[in-house]
């Protein structure tokens, strides 16, 4: 195997990890509030592909535009979403588990119904191709990598340096004890669930010019956020950082080794290693 | 006294109302046939589903606006049970299991994806429930299973013909890489096209699999590509995946050659790829219904399906219409609804189809007749359209 090859592959497995990482964070943040898990998250994802789709493959607006469209139109579902359905089931794991499936159905449903079946492609918003010793990278994978990125530091700062930051991580800490220090729980589960939401929004948005878009597009990123958040640790934001580039990594070098069908195994084997290992993740509090 | 007379009379009247609505001749006559139609209706094969429930629709409706079925004396309306099953054989078999025992269906015309065909034949076949349908699976068709009807060329009628052609037209090709999803239908195609390509003299560099709904595809182009492929064959990805692996392999700098033994829906697969990456693809099992080069009876069918659902068909609905057609047909030949003597109507001879004739054969491949032949037409690419290059026959055709 020539180290242009290793590399190319270590390249493919990176490229898109961030654009997980967002998805995986959205995840971890609603669990951390709410304490329920999100099975419609990947539905919020789709929905924040065909925002991009109709803003910027459709009505012809800057992609800097669609993205930040994509981003509050799904952030404000997330909050509508959670004050119509989830507030209610705050704790309530099981009940939350079994509406949220609900909601995906309904969400694909419904994008199914609006859009059809077939999938939508998007225009590229970065075109262009980096070649060097060997090894191809498209820009548009580049872009997408740095605005997730970007978008990845921008929370971390939000989260340790606002007061609406401090407030959703003192509700993750312990809900009761923020309420009596005068944190508006109510407000801060909204918050943070169209926060979450609107994280999912930002990669299917960022994603959506590279792959195609199509209503059941969130099932795999959501399996894929799944994995990371539980390698690198619920509720850790460096940690889901560190799953996504590990999973990427496993991703792309073992490719080369295995069928692609084989490498899906690969995340789950490592994702029963940690659990057995190190049940809190690599970066997990206790 | 006065009374009861009365309720005697308005008794009579409505008993004699009642007499005469029984003894209307039209009501006498009309009697409902349900045809059972499968498919993955929601998920990512929902495009599958929908064009097979969609073309029934349209066969169902036009016979039922033409008066209905003429069936041994009886006048009958077709009334379609739509079941989804989401490309799951599990939910595939209890969808079968309500169709006979609950709906009391004898006929299902219409199911797609090799596993859930497998399921519901478990069903079917015991039943003597005649059951056409286009899964690509090769253990569809078989002498013990000889109510099962397959009325979409497979892999296995046009990989051979297909690596033919490229053999005799572009003689420089020599390695063949093949990408299909990791199931029944892409095992089955990637098996027939290494099949047939070894067997004509190419060196077969890759035979890969990836899992549906697979978005990313340079980790395993990147593996195959390394092996230096003369052409790239997407066989039996749908249309979104097949047009991502070509977008992302000419990202990656492939130039070679590009087929799609098993492509059935080109629109979309273009609209995803984009022009560029398109460019060039040979595709034997596809079918524009806008091109210039498909049939009258095709184009106009295209047309139909546009104005009422919004959404270009592919092979999948017109093979399930022509289906739909014949076996309704040898219904009103057969004189009966019995399964035996319609089977005995639908072999042993051609039919008159959208598709144009169509023979029913493939007995050296199966061991049984019972897949629909017709020529297969080789297209390619151009400037995000397709263009007839070739029409070729498959092997069972041809004899």
């Amino acid at each position: 195997m020539s180290l242009s090859l290793l590399v190319q592959a270590l390249l493919n497995g990176f490229g898109l990890a961030m654009a997980y990482v967002l998805v995986a964070l959205g995840l971890t943040l609603i669990f951390s509030i709410l304490e329920i898990i999100n099975f419609a998250h990947g539905e919020f994802y789709m929905v924040g592909a065909f925002v991009a789709y109709l803003a910027f493959g459709v009505w012809g607006l800057p992609y800097v535009v669609a993205l930040l469209a994509a981003i509050v139109c799904v952030a404000a579902a997330g909050v509508v979403a959670e004050r119509l359905v989830f507030r209610h089931l705050r704790g309530k794991t099981l009940n939350a588990f079994i509406v949220s499936l609900g909601l995906l159905w309904v969400m694909q449903a419904a994008a199914q119904l609006v859009f059809g079946v077939q999938d939508k492609s998007v225009p590229s918003a970065f075109s262009g191709i980096v070649r060097f010793s060997g090894v191809v990278i498209s820009v548009e994978r580049l872009a997408v990598t740095l605005a997730a990125a970007a978008l990845i530091v921008a929370l971390y700062a939000f989260l340790e340096h606002t007061r609406t930051g401090r407030a959703m991580r003192a509700t993750a800490q312990d809900a009761d004890a923020a309420a009596l220090l005068g944190v508006n729980i109510e407000a801060v589960s909204a918050f943070g669930f169209g926060v979450g939401c609107g994280l999912a929004g930002a990669s299917g948005a960022l994603l959506a010019p590279i792959f195609s878009v199509s209503p059941s597009m969130g099932e795999l990123p959501v399996v894929k956020a799944f994995i990371i958040i539980i390698i690198g640790g619920m509720g850790s934001l460096p940690g889901a950082v560190l799953g996504g580039l590990l999973l990427g990594a496993l991703e792309g070098v073992g490719t080369l080794f295995f069928s692609s069908a084989a490498v899906n195994l690969l995340g789950f084997l490592m994702v029963i290693a940690v659990l057995l290992l190190r049940p809190r993740g690599l970066l997990g509090g206790t | 006294m006065r009374t009861a007379l009365s309720v005697i009379r308005v008794v009579a009247a409505l008993a004699s109302v009642a007499v005469m609505a029984v003894w209307t001749p039209a009501a006498a006559a009309d009697k409902v046939l349900p045809i059972g139609v499968l498919g993955p209706l929601s998920g990512g094969a929902a495009a599958y589903g929908l064009d097979t429930s969609r073309a029934a629709e349209m066969k169902a409706d036009e016979i039922n606006a033409a008066g209905g079925l003429k069936i041994g004396g009886d006048l009958y309306k077709i009334k379609l049970i739509v079941y989804d099953h989401k490309a799951s054989a599990a939910d595939a078999a209890t969808a079968a299991n309500k169709l006979l025992f609950q709906d009391k269906v004898k006929y299902i015309i219409g199911n797609t994806v090799g596993a859930t065909c497998n399921a519901v034949q478990t069903v079917t076949e015991p039943q003597k429930v005649l059951f056409s349908f286009m899964c690509w699976g090769t253990k569809n068709l078989a002498p013990d299973k000889p109510y099962s009807f397959r009325s979409l060329l497979s892999q296995w009628e046009v990989a051979e013909p297909f690596y033919r052609w490229v053999k005799e037209k572009h003689p420089s090709i020599k390695r063949i890489a093949a990408i299909s999803p990791n199931d029944t239908s892409g095992i089955d195609t990637n098996t027939a096209v290494v099949k047939y390509a070894k067997a004509l003299g190419f060196e077969v560099v890759a035979d890969e699999y990836y899992e549906r709904g697979t978005k990313d595809f340079y980790p395993t182009l990147t593996k195959i590509l390394a092996l230096k492929p003369d052409l790239l064959d997407v066989a039996a990805a749908p249309a979104g995946e097949a047009g991502l692996i070509l977008k992302q392999a000419r990202e990656l700098g492939f130039k070679g050659a590009k087929g799609w033994t098993a492509g059935v829906n080109p629109v979309p697969m273009i609209s995803v790829a984009g022009k560029e990456a398109a460019e060039g693809v040979w595709t034997p099992a596809n079918i524009d219904v806008t091109s210039e080069f498909v049939s009258p009876a095709v184009r106009k069918f295209g047309e139909a399906f546009v104005t009422r659902y919004k959404e270009v068909p592919g092979a999948i609905a017109i093979a399930n219409y022509a289906a739909f057609d014949v076996i309704t047909k040898a219904m009103v030949e057969a004189g009966s609804l019995d399964t035996d003597k319609v089977l005995a109507a639908l072999t042993g001879r051609p039919h008159q189809t959208i598709w144009g004739p169509v023979v029913i054969g493939g007995k050296d491949t199966y061991g049984i007749d019972r897949q629909f032949l017709y020529p297969v037409v080789i297209a390619e690419i151009r400037d995000g359209k397709l263009v007839d290059l070739a029409q070729v026959a498959p092997i069972g055709l041809k004899k």
